[in-house]
């Protein structure tokens, strides 16, 4: 009799699965999809055409401001981001100052982003970016708020004590390196682009918006509420999660409304041309797979779950 | 140390940290407890010696001392005295741990707030004003020649100018939907009087549904993030680490 009550019915089976077997297939499921090579299609979002879109109009040349707050814990979306921003600036030699809002941890993560796709480059034969002459690291500002006024009104005098050494390594201002040559106003800046974590987006565009080109690289969790900002037009483009880095890695392989062959040049206006035979796909190609396999796992547990509270419920009824 | 060693030391440390800090999601034990001291001691670490060589020495210290004319190095610089003035307003902070001085510490609070409350104004319009003139739509199509707005690819830049100029009949009512969730969720938040008319406490609970309805598609968009945090952590393990093992191996 004893044996009869502690036999499980189906419904308390699926109800009771131990937490380490589903932490175990839940571990198969992310780690066996990042070996296979499995392209899944892709139609960019519209946000992110207008961000890329946007990356292939600024002039060469140009200096960007690019606000790095992102730090390793959300490296899964945010160094995707990073990597495909920087080989499009590299690629299209616009020079940009990387700073840094947030986190202490993002300045130096941003500089050994940047040297890791001099890496890429220089194994290519491609040329460096060269600091102080390319490019500028211009720190931590800890004052979000502080530091977008600063910019909105005087962007010489907020960096004005900032210093890179030069070419001969004599320390220097950054603001004369030939990063900022012509730039004496955020009105300068060809684009103000984010590359976040957190609600340092939404600092920056509420100073900014109004004086200068703002695009946004966002994670998933800031995806939908920094939409709105997209939505009004305060931000121009914007990147959100993966599915934005994939987008980005897709536009950077095939190109944007191209016809023809993705290498087609000249592109006529309206037609953004990709990098056909460069590193383009890259993390987000990788993971984007895997993230299909773990949504698929989450969505059997769900199933499963509400299967074996019905049969419960019935066998209560009963 | 050979550089592939370093290397592979390096990410073994970090696989340890990342299982060890991932254990506590099985159950609390000792060696998540000591991969969270690591992590909270380095942070802090960090985060000291960060705010000093990026931020307080170049931009406070720096410009305070000034610099002297090094050959090779530096061209020299007048220093600002006056910066001096900014460590004892911010040392009054730390009277915060003071019962009997406690006080001291609301006036660079003060300050600050202040300072936050006087840019609100401003940042209040620029933030919302752009936002209020999105929201005011045009719901009338300017085209029947296509139901919905034409796909752009081979297009000529007159006719994407033209696609972009003119609402199509789907657009219209995305944008009839877009005023209507706008003005039943903003009837949801009229908590001041009580919603007796039929007409308006209906739209307030529409409202209360379409904020359910936004809630669910924030909260799948952070589903999805917790899972491309999990996957370059698994990325790590499984491709750096192993390739990094690899390599030292031979």
């Amino acid at each position: 009799m004893a044996q009869v009550q502690n036999e499980k019915t189906l419904g308390e089976k699926l109800l009771s699965i131990p937490r380490g077997v589903l932490f175990f297939i839940l571990v198969l499921a992310t780690a066996i999809p990042l070996r296979c090579k499995v392209t899944i299609p892709n139609n960019p979002a519209e946000n992110s055409a207008n961000l890329y879109r946007i990356l292939m109009s600024i002039p060469e040349g140009s200096t960007v401001l690019v606000q790095s707050d992102w730090t390793n814990s959300t490296r899964g979306e945010s160094r995707g981001q990073f990597d495909a921003l920087l080989r499009i600036l590299m690629r299209r030699n616009i020079k940009f100052a990387v700073l840094s809002v947030g986190d202490p941890q993002a300045p130096q993560v941003a500089k050994d982003v940047v040297d890791a796709i001099n890496r890429e480059r220089a194994e290519k034969g491609e040329r460096q970016y060269r600091r102080w002459e390319d490019w500028l690291s211009l720190g931590l500002f800890p004052n979000a708020e502080g530091t977008g006024n600063g910019i909105a009104l005087n962007m010489s005098n907020t960096f004005a004590t900032k210093e890179e050494s030069d070419a001969s390594g004599m320390k220097r201002k950054v603001m004369l390196s030939p990063v900022f040559q012509g730039v004496e106003s955020v009105a300068d800046i060809a684009a103000y682009i984010i590359v976040t974590g957190t609600k340092s987006s939404q600092i920056a565009i509420e100073r900014l918006n109004n004086k200068v080109t703002m695009l946004a690289l966002v994670t998933g969790v800031m995806g939908p509420e920094t939409l709105t900002y997209y939505a009004s037009g305060q931000l121009k483009g914007m990147s959100a999660g993966l599915k934005g880095v994939y987008d980005l890695e897709t536009m950077m392989e095939s190109g944007l409304n191209v016809t023809g062959s993705p290498n087609q040049v000249p592109a006529v206006p309206g037609e953004y041309p990709g990098f056909p035979g460069q590193t383009n796909l890259a993390k987000g190609t990788q993971y984007i797979l895997t993230l299909h396999s773990a949504i698929f796992l989450l969505i059997a547990a769900v199933v499963i779950g509400n299967i074996g509270v019905i049969l419960s419920r019935k066998k209560g009824q009963s | 140390m050979n550089p592939v060693t370093y290397d592979a030391i390096k990410l073994t440390l970090g696989v340890l940290a990342t299982v060890g800090l991932y254990t506590v999601l099985y159950r609390e034990n000792k060696f998540y407890r000591f991969w969270e001291h690591v992590f909270l001691g380095l942070a802090a670490g960090w985060a000291s010696v960060t705010l000093w060589t990026e931020t307080l020495k170049e931009n406070w210290w720096d410009a305070m001392l000034g610099k002297s004319v090094e050959q090779g190095v530096s061209t020299g610089e007048p220093g600002y005295w006056i910066y001096a003035v900014m460590l004892p307003l911010g040392v009054l902070g730390y009277f915060v741990y003071s019962k009997k001085h406690s006080w001291i510490a609301k006036i660079p609070i003060g300050i600050i707030l202040g300072l936050w409350s006087g840019q609100q104004i401003q940042i209040w319009w620029q933030t919302y004003g752009p936002q209020m003139k999105a929201s005011m739509l045009p719901v009338v199509p300017t085209t029947w020649e296509s139901l919905t707005r034409p796909a752009m690819n081979g297009l000529t830049p007159e006719q994407m100018a033209s696609v972009t100029a003119n609402i199509y009949p789907s657009q219209a009512i995305g944008n009839i939907l877009a005023i209507i969730t706008v003005i039943c969720v903003l009837t949801y938040f009229l908590f001041s009087f009580e919603l007796k008319n039929k007409v308006v406490s209906s739209m307030s609970l529409t409202g209360r549904y379409l904020l359910m309805i936004g809630f669910g598609a924030i909260f799948g968009s952070t589903v999805m993030m917790r899972f491309s945090l999990l996957i370059d952590r698994m990325y790590f393990i499984t491709i750096e680490w192993f390739d990094a093992l690899k390599l030292l191996i031979g």
